[in-house]
């Protein structure tokens, strides 16, 4: 029944095993030629368990004793092998050793792992030289440990083996060995700090001790440097407590700033070291041992060859284990020293490598080195920062001010691309984390930053926005050619811009590279999801522009793939694609914000994402899928606004229009570009909720409307003898259902809108230079809605009346027809007065709404009046003509 | 899964009572509480805190604010604010308590150290109610004077900011005319909805973005407690009269209603007014509590009364519906915390002390994983096994050299035990040949002779 079975079988398995035993792993005679081999060996045991004796049951007594037997003469092969005096074959033993740590049943290595780890610890001490073996034996006795913490009952065994591990451990990092042999031994005390803390607490100290003296001396390579750092952060794990905890941070900060003071010599006013010990030290506390003990204290000398180098690796070092400290679990509240650290993070970024006049003492040599080294000590600054914005969540609070000023402050000043993304991407969390009570703040300063960087326009018309998408499409090629020569990572791509700038001198110096830009997208978009509709009045016309040009720009030469970049280089580099999809998403967030006007761009928008859409199988697809989904919601609104005639004060419009008189960040000329430039006269003034209010009678809308709602302009008459649409929101749908009573109410709906049309009249006789069609058609449309969603409720119960429905019908083509001479009219009024809009006009408007209110209030209460609004109709038409030249 | 539990205090002290919502199941009883309304609030889950005023006590000029862990009756910690406390409120993480008090001051603590990080005046008379809005950046109160404000509290620490406003609060509402008497607020953000009600028999619905007033609905009768739907359709007002109406917030304007202007329908069935309402998480029931004692949750969908709590026989204060964590939920802390039980933070402190000391925050950092998540990752010999394969087929890297030089000295040695081998060969042969020429020519030289 077995052989049926295929590669699943069971059976098969310790057949496997003794033939890659046979073949493949080496023996005592013959020599171990191909290490690659074991390559396979592992991938086979992994893939087929073969190390797992676990069979199904049945139980068949000669599997299981074939299985058994085969394991047992490969773990004696392997014992074997790492007795064996060839280094080359002692290390396979090793190797696979770890590999059975894993891979074999609970039993066997409950049975026998005390014989693998005597094995083990055997290669990792005196008289064994070789690096290779003792770093191999260093990752098995790890990973046999690591599985030996899952067996509950083994703990305490477990626990007083790894206390005896921990003195050779020790001995490897103390010894001057290699950085293969380090790393190992580093993750092997991390996993007795994980999983066995107690064995680590008794030599707390000494491991402490021996950890910062490596990182002290200034000879480990960058990877050795980054694990040390690492287990230093988990030391205080090991005893689990607070006071260990906020000791090794006092140490870590203080040291810190003493090699920070080392470092800025000269570069910066002496009291600012002062300054910043007294944030790390607040009066009244004592001051911790040095990090390391005394120890490390006369390794601090910098009389080696590059001390700068050294200075800047180590202060890398230590800002790395504090941000690991911050945001690894831990599993006591720990007092974190906020204010230090915003202090000692304000003093690495302030730091601009200038001397000050007063000092002079320093070599330009020295500060040249200096230089070199600041933008990766303020890259790891501001790690820090993000790492405090992660570590403290809602409980920043108190010190979140510090922090935008801080971040605020150095944006201005920054000018390297990696720190401003990283600048850019603690500002993101900050907002999302802090929410709107700090995004109506600091929106502004965010939004005038961003312009800087996504700086398209600057001294550019129309032209140019095309050589602009050329030129960064070279920039893009060109980066991508350089990747081709050399593998370079985010920052050399970076440093690659001069190359280009051979190209374009003169535009490309002051462009800011993709990354950047992408950073500087995503803080706006995460300002817009925040705070896009509160207080925003001063920036959100401009934010909007922005990003649809953007991202129109970005997706004017179609789309660029994002395989390519993946393909050529391993690391994930900013492609214009990525770009792309930035841009879009900034511009769903600036669309979906409710904001005080109906979305200007979403026309565009939406066509832009359809384009997108069409990408098939890109993220970028898949994003614009999301976006038409999303937007959708706004094109159909399904929920009825808050907001109705009858609330006791309406006065929205009172509030509305401030935009346009407040000041514009920065006084940037491109800003002020939108501003002179044609704006699209039907978004400008239209207010979102007044035109969903209004959408029950779509009529108005059409009126000024551009092409996205002409296909509504069929319908209301179409829906009045086509009772299947009738669940259209529009005024269509209550035609439908109306009976006489409803028809009433909707012809003296449309008896208002005629009301309103005389008012527009009056209005534009009492003051001739505003232009407000929209305002006031908008502010009808409340009461309109409302009536039509009563005839919409109650038609239900009442019979259809097709005669009065086609009434209506003809008479709301009246209205079409003169409400589009309507609006001709206020084109010409807007165009001569177009400049001239004021505060007067609010004023106006007030008047206006009162107005309508009363003659609302008049309609509703006499029914007569309905008729008499009726004939209106057709006597308004020639006075608002009339009205044209008065304007004038 | 989570269990929602119900609880309740009353302005009387007959402590705060426990049930489970949907089997109820009743819980402990916590001891000696006697809370005005919107004084009751649940600190993260974690545990109870409660404002107290007592009329009758001597020591009446100042009230307190109390905790109660999950698993004991009794008061574990007693705090004694300048002021008495009418209102608290705690923000989701439980990291900060913020408490309103009568002289119209706003306190804000920090709960882990209890320290009292700002103060400041809000309101002309004492604080009604106080809630922060879904991202918990803004705190929204109400005071007896009739006003609504709402605060950033990004701004109340922003000393530099706040020098250069006229005024610390972003809004401040003033469209009641008589006391506020709750405030609640829902999602969205910026776009989010304030509801209020006030003793001038209306609900007010505002709008966060714009600031200003969105709805304004009348109702019968004196609304004491609001609670609005998660889904925001519509808001469930408690009146004074013993109906709870129901006001749409998306419906359309209906006229037709009994009740009046937006208020599509009542539940009614109290014989008293009501004085609190809390929802359950999915919306659709509705926990109500009364000046009869009683405590009653509706199906919303049905509108009709499926479970009532007996709370007291004096009125009911406050009602809150919340996710206990389970009981067991220590386990998933560290050793050390589930040894000794999460203790219950310090008393809060009663006046604000030097901002110099406000230097360390103290905070449970990282995610409180489950142990055995950890276990993750962590093999790591098949990778250095790798890398070290990496290293030997690279020719003159230091591990092939090692290996190398390890194996040219075994072959030395085997070479030179070979060279002494044919050496010792050769000079036997030698040996042989010589001995052998020897003889030879003795022989030769014999067998000469003999010729």
């Amino acid at each position: 029944m077995s052989a049926s079975e295929g590669m699943y079988d069971v059976a098969l398995k310790p057949k496997l095993l003794r033939s890659l035993l046979r073949e493949y792993v080496p023996d005592e005679k013959h020599p171990f030629s191909n290490p690659s081999e074991l390559l396979y060996v592992v991938s086979t045991v992994k893939t087929h368990k073969l190390l797992s004796e676990w069979a199904p049951l049945p139980l068949e007594q000669d599997l299981v004793d074939a299985w058994k037997s085969a394991v047992d003469s490969w773990v004696h092969r392997l014992l074997t092998l790492a007795s064996s005096s060839l280094p080359d074959k002692c290390w396979a033993g090793i190797c696979l050793l770890g590999l059975t740590c894993q891979e074999c049943s609970s039993e066997r290595f409950l049975a026998s792992y005390a014989v693998w780890l005597n094995k083990l610890v055997s290669n990792i001490q005196p008289p064994v030289g070789s690096h290779l073996l003792k770093a191999a034996s260093c990752a098995s006795l790890s990973d046999m440990f690591t599985r030996l913490s899952g067996f509950s009952n083994a703990k305490k065994d477990g626990s007083s083996q790894a206390t005896k591990i921990i003195q050779p451990a020790l001995k490897l990092l103390n010894e001057d060995s290699s950085a293969v042999v380090l790393e190992e031994a580093v993750c092997l005390l991390c996993t007795m700090i994980n999983f066995f803390p107690l064995s680590v607490h008794r030599h707390y100290d000494s491991v402490e001790a021996a950890i910062v003296s490596k990182l002290m001396s200034g000879k480990c390579c960058a990877n050795v440097l980054k694990k040390l750092g690492y287990v230093l952060s988990l030391l205080p794990k090991s005893r689990g407590d607070e006071d260990s905890w906020s000791l090794m941070m006092d140490k870590i900060v203080l040291c810190l700033n003493s090699q920070l003071n080392d470092a800025f010599q000269g570069l910066e006013e002496e009291v600012r070291s002062a300054q910043t010990l007294r944030a790390l030290l607040p009066p009244g506390k004592e001051s911790p041992p040095p990090l390391g003990g005394l120890a490390s204290e006369q390794t601090s000398d910098l009389s080696t060859r590059k001390p700068e180098r050294l200075l800047g690796s180590r202060i890398c070092t230590l800002m790395q284990c504090c941000c690991n400290m911050l945001t690894s679990s831990y599993p006591v509240m720990v007092p974190v020293p906020v204010s230090g650290l915003v202090a000692l993070v304000g003093r690495v970024l302030m730091v601009d490598g200038s001397l000050p006049p007063s000092y002079s003492f320093m070599t330009t040599l020295k500060q040249e080195f200096i230089c070199s080294e600041i933008p990766t000590l303020q890259l790891h600054g501001l790690e820090i920062l993000g790492a405090v914005v992660q570590g403290l969540r809602s409980q920043l609070l108190p010190h979140v001010a510090a922090i935008v000023q801080l971040l605020k402050e150095y944006l201005r000043r920054c000018k390297f691309p990696d720190l401003k993304i990283k600048a850019y991407a603690i500002l993101k969390v900050l907002l999302m984390s802090m929410g709107i009570g700090i995004a109506i703040h600091i929106g502004q300063d965010i939004v005038s930053n961003v312009f800087i960087d996504l700086d398209f326009f600057s001294g550019e018309k129309d032209g140019k926005s095309s050589r602009l998408h050329a030129k960064a499409q070279t920039e893009l090629s060109s980066e991508s050619r350089l990747k081709k020569r050399k593998h370079s990572s985010l920052a050399s791509s970076f440093q690659a811009q001069p190359v280009q700038d051979g190209l374009e001198v003169e535009m490309l110096h002051n462009l800011s590279p993709i990354s950047v830009k992408i950073a500087a997208l995503e803080a706006l978009e995460a300002l817009l999801t925040v705070g896009g509709s509160m207080r925003s009045e001063s920036w959100r016309v401009t934010v909007d522009h922005l990003l649809i040009t953007v991202a129109t720009n970005a997706c004017k030469g179609g789309w660029s793939k994002e395989e390519r970049s993946i393909f050529l280089s391993g690391d994930r580099t900013a492609t214009w694609a990525d770009f792309q999809l930035a841009s879009l998403r900034a511009l769903l967030a600036s669309l979906l914000s409710p904001g005080r006007v109906r979305p200007a761009h979403l026309a565009l928008g939406l066509e832009l994402f359809r384009r997108g859409m069409q990408e098939t199988g890109t993220k970028l697809a898949e994003y614009c899928g999301h976006a038409l989904l999303a937007l959708e919601v706004l094109i159909h609104p399904r929920a009825l606004p808050l907001l109705d005639l009858h609330s006791s004060t309406n006065e929205y419009k009172v509030l509305g229009s401030k935009i346009r008189d407040t000041v514009y960040p920065s006084g940037d000329r491109q800003i002020s570009t939108y501003r002179a430039g044609p704006v699209d006269p039907e978004s400008e003034d239209d207010d979102l909720y007044e035109n969903w209010l209004g959408d029950a009678d779509e009529l108005e809308i059409q009126v000024t409307e551009s092409k996205q709602n002409a296909d509504y302009t069929e319908k209301p008459p179409a829906t009045a003898t086509d009772p299947t649409l009738g669940e259209l929101p529009v005024k269509g749908a209550s035609l439908t259902h109306s009976t006489t009573k409803e028809v009433e109410v909707l012809v003296s709906a449309t008896g208002r809108n005629d009301k309103r049309m005389g008012n527009t009249d009056d209005y534009m006789v009492e003051s001739p230079r505003s232009r407000n069609t929209q305002d006031q058609r908008a502010d009808n449309g409340p009461g309109t809605a409302v009536d039509g969603c009563v005839a919409v409720q109650s038609g239900k119960d009442a019979l259809e009346s097709v005669d009065l429905g086609r009434r209506i019908a003809s008479v709301e083509n009246d209205t079409t027809a003169k409400s589009n001479v309507i609006s001709e009219v206020h084109g010409t009024i807007a165009s001569t007065s177009e400049q001239q809009v004021t505060e007067t006009k609010d004023d106006g408007v007030t008047t206006i709404v009162k107005r309508i209110s009363a003659t609302l209030s008049n309609t509703d209460r006499s029914k007569d009046l309905m008729l008499e609004s009726d004939n209106e109709l057709s006597s308004d038409f020639p006075d608002i003509v009339d009205g044209d030249p008065d304007s004038d | 899964m989570e269990t929602e539990v119900v609880i309740a205090s009353s302005p009387t002290d007959v402590g705060i009572s426990c049930w489970d919502l949907h089997t109820g199941e009743e819980h402990l009883r916590y001891k000696s509480c006697a809370s005005p309304s919107h004084g009751l609030t649940s600190v993260a889950g974690r545990f109870l805190a409660s404002s107290q005023i007592r009329e009758s006590k001597s020591s009446s000029s100042s009230g307190s604010i109390q905790y109660w862990s999950w698993s004991k009756p009794q008061v574990e910690v007693r705090s004694f604010p300048a002021e008495p406390i009418k209102p608290v409120v705690s923000n989701s993480q439980g990291t900060y308590i913020a408490g309103g008090g009568v002289s119209g001051d706003i306190y804000f603590w920090e709960v882990a150290t209890g320290k009292l990080l700002k103060k400041w005046h809000a309101h002309y008379r004492a604080v009604s109610c106080l809630v922060f809005n879904d991202d918990e950046s803004l705190l929204i109160s109400g005071a007896e004077d009739g006003s609504v404000r709402v605060w950033s509290l990004f701004l109340i620490f922003d000393d530099a900011r706040r020098e250069e406003m006229k005024h610390l609060f972003e809004y401040s509402f003033h469209e009641h005319s008589l006391r506020v008497t709750d405030v609640k607020t829902g999602y969205g953000g910026s776009n989010a909805i304030i509801v209020s009600a006030s003793e001038d028999r209306t609900c007010k619905v505002w709008s966060l973005s714009k600031g200003k007033i969105l709805r304004n609905v009348v109702f019968p009768s004196i609304i004491d407690a609001i609670s609005l739907d998660p889904g925001e359709h519509v808001f469930y007002a408690g009146g004074r009269d013993g109906k709870i109406y129901i006001a749409g917030l998306n419906s359309p304007v209906t006229s037709n209603s009994n009740y009046g202007l937006h208020i599509i329908g009542a539940l009614s069935e109290h014989s008293k007014g009501v004085t609190c309402l809390a929802s359950s998480a999915d919306g659709f029931l509705l926990v109500s509590g009364s000046e009869d004692g009683m405590i009653r949750v509706w199906d919303t969908r049905t509108r009709n009364i499926i479970r009532v709590f007996r709370h007291t026989k004096g009125p009911v204060s406050n009602v809150l519906v919340i996710r206990q964590p389970k009981r067991t939920s220590s386990t998933s802390l560290a050793p050390a915390v589930r040894r000794h039980g999460l203790p219950l933070p310090p008393p809060l402190e009663k006046f604000a002390n030097n901002p110099d000391e406000n230097a360390y925050v103290k905070v449970l950092i990282g995610p409180q994983t489950l142990p055995n998540q950890l276990l993750d990752s962590p093999y790591i010999s098949v990778q250095t096994m790798e890398a070290q394969i990496k290293e030997l087929q690279q020719q003159g890297s230091s591990a092939a050299a090692e290996v190398d030089v390890e194996r040219l000295k075994s072959e030395q040695v085997r070479s030179v035990q070979m060279i002494q081998q044919w050496k010792k060969m050769y000079e036997n042969l030698h040996q042989f040949c010589v001995s052998e020429l020897l003889e030879g020519s003795h022989t030769e030289s014999a067998s000469g002779q003999n010729l």
